[in-house]
């Protein structure tokens, strides 16, 4: 699975920046067609999610995800055809 | 089931300010009534009249929004009508302290089986930053523009005088606990009152020194300190610093209580 901020629904108030133990949130640099900073993606691989969320059905950790105002961070299936990326950092 | 299926999507994104902690709370309590498995036909959401007020209309379930302050008169009817049903009140801290202020101190006192959950901003949020009876000495609003003079609410302390079975605190930083705290209130019969520390960076936060919704909440983890810290420091002679806010269970027992589920 991969780590999605849904930009339509993101207000770029940089709360996820501040949980993540990963610091794989970054604050933003460029305002989207909205007009919203939405916050880079560092890695975003390295989210146990990526890799367990499927197997375990569960979400593990998902400080981002609780913390996150406007519910705009999920996990999502990867299209058909598209590659998989995880990565494992301890 | 996740709580994300309690969510109306075609609602979203919500009316509240970028980095409000309305929206954390609403996470929360959903996660925690997921966890409690409470059936949405079973379920009702009940608020009065300001921004934390408006988080029913963002959820699945059948809902109440009433009129400021009576939140807990409406939710007392619903429980005396059909004691069958999970009622869970949304308020904020004007809502229930300022004009709500008699009907909570009753609800506590009769212990009806509801589960209330206060987003204490420490402000009149939704019309436009007005002082509350939450809001700390010396912080800046509207109506206080040389920094409240008064002392305020502790919310908490006044729902375990007046009687509720179960009380917490927690803040929009706590994300775990605080969904812990509520699905215990949800697996308590009588009153169960959740008070959650929230950022409200529109009209609480750039008027006091927090320029931006992540400093409030920076503050909120630094100046937390769990209730058994607080009591072994008090027993040990030492200074609680006067601005830390008690966190953790305050009060769990067993009152008699109304309208609990058969
Ligand atoms: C009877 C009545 N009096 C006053 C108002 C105006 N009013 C609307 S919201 C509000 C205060 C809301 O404060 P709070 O409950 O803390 O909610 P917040 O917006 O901070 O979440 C007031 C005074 C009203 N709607 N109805
Ligand atoms: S679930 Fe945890 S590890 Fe994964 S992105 Fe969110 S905060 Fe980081
Ligand atoms: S916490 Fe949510 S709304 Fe805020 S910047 Fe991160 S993704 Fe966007
Ligand atoms: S005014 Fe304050 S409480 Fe209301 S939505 Fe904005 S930040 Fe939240
Ligand atoms: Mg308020």
């Amino acid at each position: 699975m991969k780590l999605v901020i849904d930009e339509k629904r993101c207000k770029g108030c940089n709360l996820c920046t501040m949980v993540c133990p990963y610091k794989i949130y970054k604050p933003g640099k460029k305002p989207n067609e909205r007009g919203i900073v939405v916050p880079e993606l560092d890695r975003p691989e390295r989210c146990p999610n990526c890799r367990l969320q499927a197997l375990y059905g569960r979400t593990l950790c998902g400080m981002c995800q609780m913390i996150c105002p406007d519910q705009a961070i999920s996990w999502v299936d990867e299209k058909p055809g598209e590659k998989k990326k995880v990565a494992i950092e301890f | 089931m996740t709580y994300t299926d309690w969510l109306r999507a075609d609602r979203l994104p919500h009316i509240y300010c970028a980095g409000c902690g309305n929206g954390t709370v609403i996470n929360c309590t959903l996660n925690a009534v997921v966890q409690a498995g409470l059936k949405k036909e079973e379920t009702v959401f009940v608020s009065g009249i300001g921004c934390s007020s408006r988080a029913p209309g963002y959820i699945v379930t059948d809902s109440l929004h009433t009129t400021h302050g009576r939140a807990l008169a409406f939710a007392t009817g619903i429980k005396m009508a059909n004691p069958a049903l999970s009622v869970i009140v949304f308020t904020g801290d004007g809502d229930l302290a300022a004009i709500g202020g008699n009907h909570f101190i009753h609800a506590c006192r009769r212990n009806i089986d509801l589960t209330v959950v206060c987003m204490n901003n420490m402000i009149y949020g939704m019309t436009g930053g007005q002082g509350s009876p939450t809001t700390p000495r010396m912080a800046l609003s509207t109506t206080t523009p040389y920094g409240s003079a008064e002392p305020a609410f502790d919310l908490c302390e006044l729902a375990i005088a007046a009687g509720a079975n179960y009380v917490s605190r927690w803040t929009s930083y706590h994300v775990k606990e605080l969904t812990r705290a509520i699905l215990a209130g949800l697996r308590t019969p009588g009153l169960s009152f959740i008070e959650a520390m929230v950022q409200c960076p529109t009209n609480f936060g750039r008027r006091n020194r927090y320029r931006q919704p992540l400093d409030q909440v920076e503050y909120f983890k630094a100046h937390g300190m769990l209730v058994e810290k607080v009591r072994r420091m008090q027993e040990e002679g030492r200074e609680i610093p006067p601005d830390t806010i008690v966190l953790g269970e305050l009060a769990r027992r067993n009152r008699p209580a109304m309208g609990v589920k058969p």
